[in-house]
């Protein structure tokens, strides 16, 4: 039975595999933050995803509308971009690199999280999920 | 970061301070600096790739590179990686929209005064703002104003502190050694069937051993000229070819070694057996000008008036045809190896004629002797510092031309 994306019972499936699926080996031990901001959503109102890890645990995790917290890294672009992206079908880099995304936050850690965001992303694709 | 017990020790931070306060009396809120120069200056790390230190009224400066060196350029500088940012080919991450982000959201300066880097080199990679870039910062940052203010930084670098000219001497101490290795590969026959790109490999070897990091020059690394070569007129651009060494002919050595961003640029010249009378007289000549001129040099004269009074000494011996009536070129860290530092001169971006030396300036004494229809000539080049009554100079390898048997 797909849930509808970014809605309470899509961040409760996706915060439970996350939890499950990416250890803290599995996520190198990190200690960062990020913040998706999402533009143009259907029914017209901003929303947000927020990830916070430390030592590789996922602390915090938050899907909203509004305004999201401080973040290390601060991704914006639009809801159809992060839909293609959750979806498996448009690459993270690849939306970054066609200037879909806007990516604020310091470059050189970025390139040292690719990995584990693309392993984020993954996890996010494999939930059934209504668009 | 060195401690100021180390003889290479610069003081970073009081640069930029020195920076802040001449932006405060000019009113600037923040400084672009985008010129090799500048960022050998602000950094104390080689910046290859193009980057941009902006420097705000108070506080640390931040540094932007292309993000592939950027880890490694905040690991050889005094700044830490939070002020050394990698920009890339991704949205939001170009260099145009962090460098205007960060002035704006950062700095709160998107109102401000900018002042930036631009002007006219004869320099390839002197780092000036392009127009696309200025053209862009000002889209970008549409309520700034902006301001060309290149000369904050290239009259604070005009007088070298002591650990700048102890990097000087170090890379002048790398040459020597460069030097000494062609001289032993010359020496009893060897020189026959080198090219002149074994010699600068040989040299580099030598020098790279001693520590040396790279031979620096933007000319093609260590200059070689062989025979007619040696003859260019005006020549003083000689990257080493494949050419061999001909018996019978000039060779002229001109190295560059880097110290931690201090240059060494000297060079050593040949007289290849069999040595003819007419050859000698050249040479003998080339001798006498360098010497004259490593004697006049001190703080007080102008570039103008060495010139006059070297051409008075080649006229008076008869070889003023055959020299280039220059006898300078500027130098300083990285970047920072054509024109004296700062240039108020009746030609723009050009060394100024009437600049008066002072004590504490260092400069390449410079000296292009060349015969091209006899196909001889020689150079010379070494940094000098200039003090009160004299100039100090810093290779030890020899002034005389060498013969080789």
């Amino acid at each position: 039975m797909p849930v509808k994306y970014l809605s309470p019972e899509w961040k409760e499936e996706v915060e439970a595999r996350l939890k499950k699926e990416l250890t803290p080996e599995r996520m190198n031990y990190v200690t960062s933050s990020m913040s998706n901001i999402y533009l143009n959503c259907p029914d017209g109102k901003p929303r947000f995803m927020f990830f916070r890890y430390e030592n590789g645990e996922l602390k915090e995790f938050l899907v909203g509308e509004g305004e999201p917290p401080e973040a290390e890294f601060r991704i914006t672009g639009d809801y159809a971009t992060f839909a293609q992206i959750s979806q498996g079908k448009l690459g993270s880099q690849l939306a970054l690199m066609s200037g879909k995304l806007k990516l604020k936050g310091n470059m050189v850690k970025a390139l040292k999280l690719a990995s584990i965001a693309d392993r984020l992303n993954k996890v996010l694709a494999k939930v059934d999920a209504e668009y | 970061m060195s401690t100021n017990h180390d003889p290479y020790y610069i003081d970073f931070p009081g640069r930029i301070k020195m920076i802040q306060q001449e932006m405060e009396k000019e009113g600037l809120d923040v400084y672009l600096g985008s010129r090799l120069r500048t960022l050998s200056w602000t950094m104390d790390a080689f910046c290859p790739w193009r980057s941009y230190v902006v420097i705000p009224r108070e506080g640390l400066p931040v540094a932007f590179t292309f993000v592939i060196d950027a880890a490694r350029v905040a690991d050889d500088s005094w700044l830490d990686e939070d002020h050394v940012r990698g920009y890339a080919p991704m949205g939001g991450q170009d260099q145009i929209t962090q460098i205007a982000d960060f002035i704006k959201d950062e700095l709160k300066c998107g109102k401000g005064r900018i002042g930036y880097e631009t002007g006219i080199s004869n320099y390839l990679p002197e780092g000036n703002l392009t127009q696309y870039e200025y053209e862009a910062f000002r889209a970008a940052l549409p309520e700034a104003t902006f301001i060309n203010a290149h000369h904050i930084v290239d009259r604070l670098s005009l007088i070298k502190d002591e650990g700048t000219m102890n990097r000087f001497r170090e890379a002048s101490r790398l040459t020597d050694i460069g030097h000494r290795a062609v001289y032993e590969a010359l020496i009893n026959g060897g020189f026959k069937n080198l090219t002149e790109t074994e010699i600068s490999g040989i040299a580099t070897y030598a020098m790279r051993k001693a520590g040396s990091e790279w031979e620096w020059t933007f000319t093609g690394g260590n200059e070689i000229a062989s025979g007619y070569r040696t003859g260019y007129a005006g020549g003083a651009c000689t990257p080493a070819t494949r050419r061999k060494l001909q018996p019978g002919e000039s060779l002229m050595v001109d190295l560059h070694a880097a110290f931690k961003l201090g240059l060494g640029d000297s060079t050593v010249n040949y007289l290849l057996a069999p040595v003819t009378e007419r050859q000698r007289w050249h040479a003998n000549n080339y001798v006498t000008i360098v010497k004259a001129c490593l004697k006049k040099y001190r703080a007080g004269i102008t570039p103008s008036e060495m010139a006059s009074e070297m051409m008075a000494i080649a006229e008076e011996g008869g070889f003023s045809d055959y020299l280039v009536p220059g006898f300078e070129h500027g130098i300083g860290m990285v970047g920072d190896e054509w024109r004296i530092g700062s240039h108020e001169g009746p030609i723009p971006y050009w060394t100024d004629p009437n600049h008066r030396y002072q004590a504490g300036e260092m400069i390449i004494c410079a000296i292009q002797y060349a015969c091209p229809e006899e196909q001889i000539g020689f150079r010379y080049e070494a940094p000098i510092i200039i003090w009160e009554n004299e100039c100090e100079l810093l290779p030890k390898c020899p002034l005389e031309v060498l013969e080789i048997e």
